[in-house]
């Protein structure tokens, strides 16, 4: 950068005196008496003419008809005292743009660090000028925006910490309810508005406990206490026993025998009885799981998990946010069986092992969730 | 008739467990806090115990602890959290088994039955492995002519290993032999119940000679 400068500057001096001695040489040819009138020094005329021999050198005379210079004299004359002028004004100017440059640098590596995500990064102002002023806004910018930062950040735990609160305070009275809701309904005698009202508590009581137990679920994701405790886990006996203890009789499981996994088994589980739980819910039959080991993208080994229903699929609005928490594809639609987390659930228990989970839908009709888990 | 003594400081959840276990067919007897429960196991025998965990004063990981320490009486853990840190104390200190507030009177049945089990199991007459003598008639455990005091579990998961010495038993099926947890056990109550186990029945509890752990697999009995 520095060099280009240098260079620059010498091709400037030359291209500038070039044209400014030839200009001077030639009026001075045509028009001799401006020689007088430019008052030329006659010891620089002395300098610049060679074949006059020097005269006194005590004082310039300066009444007496200078002889013309030489062309080539006043050139090279030009070129000097042109080139130790711009030398000097670069000088200058290349001083001053280091005293403006260095600290606007340090700002924008700065800016550039906070940008980052580094919000503790602060600057030392440096004189009075202007820079100086801009670089303490920058420090008290940095500070206030670290301080609103570290203040949502407590809201948005305080929050977070509320909702798991208030999940472990449901669990006692909901302890004494669970107990007794099956009395309710084990009365004999019951007609009418009495059974379906002990019908409709028993009911809600059970929906209540799984949206208790999945929001403290997810409470634990949010307060980064949940951890995985993997083992080698046979894929397709897990996916039967996933089927078999909720009753999906219904659901074509394709996953070939002997396809071991080092995985968190009851988080799998989780996730899969999430997966077709959704499928069977909002979906239409029949509902298929398929499990492989392959490649992924990148050519590291991945366990997918592909669970497709037969339905009318994802409305295209929809796909982006199915996994948010609480969200309904269809606003209109009757509140299902599930607590709304279930996805957000799976869908952590698949990052939680270094996975993920995509949705859309399948070419042939259906929605098609796909887990892909890393092998290792 | 089977008796349970349910340690349970909340009111509203005493109740509804104490009615659900008399229809479920037991004798209860409530405890409000952890001294008088201590207190109530002095005075007349229960079969299994109902421990809550969070109880004021003395918590329920403490009672249980000290429980352990004149009684092998099963013990159930009731956590309202289902935390890690419960469960895992809880196991430490002695428990058979635990449950996770709320809980459905039909799987806190199960568990109570299953824990009820492990101690009702007619087997052949003693057999010696070294220095530890089995008798599977008479549930007695004798190390070294020393009668060794175990919990029904510990004894179920002794008599289910030793049943087959020198075969590998994994936590699950262990878990299903023994606490007949059908799916998705928690193999930490297998782990517990190994630590308390070898801590009894074994010279050097680090190297283990009757209950050895194979790795990656699970444990076996022997060979002695």
């Amino acid at each position: 950068m520095r060099t280009r400068l240098i260079v620059a500057c010498v091709v400037v001096v030359v291209l500038a005196a070039i044209p400014e001695a030839w200009l001077i040489s030639l009026i001075l040819r045509w028009y001799p008496s401006l020689a007088k009138l430019t008052a030329m020094p006659g010891w620089i005329n002395d300098l610049l003419v060679t074949p006059h021999p020097p005269r006194n050198h005590q004082l310039p005379n300066l009444g007496a008809q200078p002889s013309h210079p030489e062309p080539v004299a006043i050139a090279v004359f030009c070129l000097v005292t042109g080139g130790l002028l711009l030398a000097v004004i670069t000088g200058l100017a290349f001083a001053a743009s280091r005293r403006v440059l260095s600290p606007v640098g340090r700002l924008a590596a700065a800016a550039q660090r906070m940008s980052g995500g580094d919000l503790t990064v602060r600057l030392q102002p440096r004189g009075h000028d202007e820079l100086a002023r801009l670089v303490a806004t920058f420090n008290t910018m940095a500070e206030a925006l670290a301080a609103k930062v570290g203040e949502l950040e407590q809201m948005e735990a305080r929050a977070r910490q509320f909702a798991g609160d208030v999940s472990h305070e449901l669990r006692t009275p909901l302890t004494a309810m669970t107990a007794v809701a099956d009395v309710l309904g084990e009365q004999p005698g019951l007609t009418g508005d009495e059974e379906a009202a002990a019908r409709l508590v028993s009911g809600e009581i059970r929906h209540l406990n799984r949206l208790v137990n999945d929001l403290i679920e997810i409470s634990r994701f949010d307060a980064g206490t949940a951890e995985l405790a993997p083992q080698d886990t046979d894929i397709a006996a897990c996916v039967a026993d996933c089927l078999r203890a909720r009753n999906w009789s219904g659901v074509d499981s394709d996953v070939p025998a002997g396809l071991s996994v080092w995985l968190d088994r009851r988080r799998f589980d989780v996730i899969v009885a999430n997966l077709v739980g959704n499928a069977v819910r909002h979906g239409e039959a029949p509902v298929t799981v398929r499990a492989r080991v392959g490649t992924d993208g990148d050519g590291a080994t991945e366990l997918t998990v592909q669970v497709r229903d037969h339905g009318p699929g994802l409305p295209p609005r929809s796909v982006a946010h199915v996994f948010e928490r609480f969200y309904k594809a269809d606003t209109a639609r009757a509140r299902s069986d599930g607590s709304g987390l279930g996805l957000a659930i799976a869908w952590e228990n698949a990052r939680l092992h270094g996975g993920r989970i995509d949705a859309g839908n399948h070419p042939g009709g259906g929605a098609v969730f796909t887990l892909r888990l890393p092998v290792s | 008739m089977t008796t349970v003594l349910l340690v349970e400081d909340d009111p509203a959840a005493r109740e509804g467990l104490e009615l659900a276990l008399r229809r479920l067919g037991y004798g209860v007897r409530c405890a409000v806090t952890g001294e008088a429960a201590l207190d109530g196991l002095t005075g007349a025998a229960a079969d299994v115990v109902l421990l809550d965990v969070m109880l004021p004063g003395l918590d329920g990981l403490e009672v249980c602890r000290r429980l352990r320490r004149s009684s092998e009486v099963p013990v159930i853990m009731l956590t309202a959290r289902g935390t890690d840190l419960d469960i895992v104390g809880g196991l430490e200190a002695g428990a058979d088994d635990y449950v996770v507030k709320p809980v459905e009177p039909r799987v806190l049945d199960a568990r109570i039955r299953a824990v009820l089990r492990r101690i009702a199991r007619p087997g052949s007459p003693a057999e010696t492995h070294g220095e530890l003598v089995i008798d599977r008639a008479s549930l007695i455990v004798r190390l070294a002519g020393q009668e060794v005091s175990l919990t029904p579990t510990e004894l179920r998961l002794l008599l289910v290993l030793s049943g087959s010495p020198r075969q590998v038993f994994s936590r699950d099926q262990l878990l299903g032999l023994v606490w007949e947890h059908d799916y998705l056990g928690d193999s930490r109550l297998v782990d517990a119940c190994v630590q308390r186990l070898r801590a009894k029945i074994e010279a050097d509890p680090a190297r283990p000679r009757y209950v050895q752990t194979v790795r990656g697999f699970g444990y076996r009995f022997g060979p002695v």
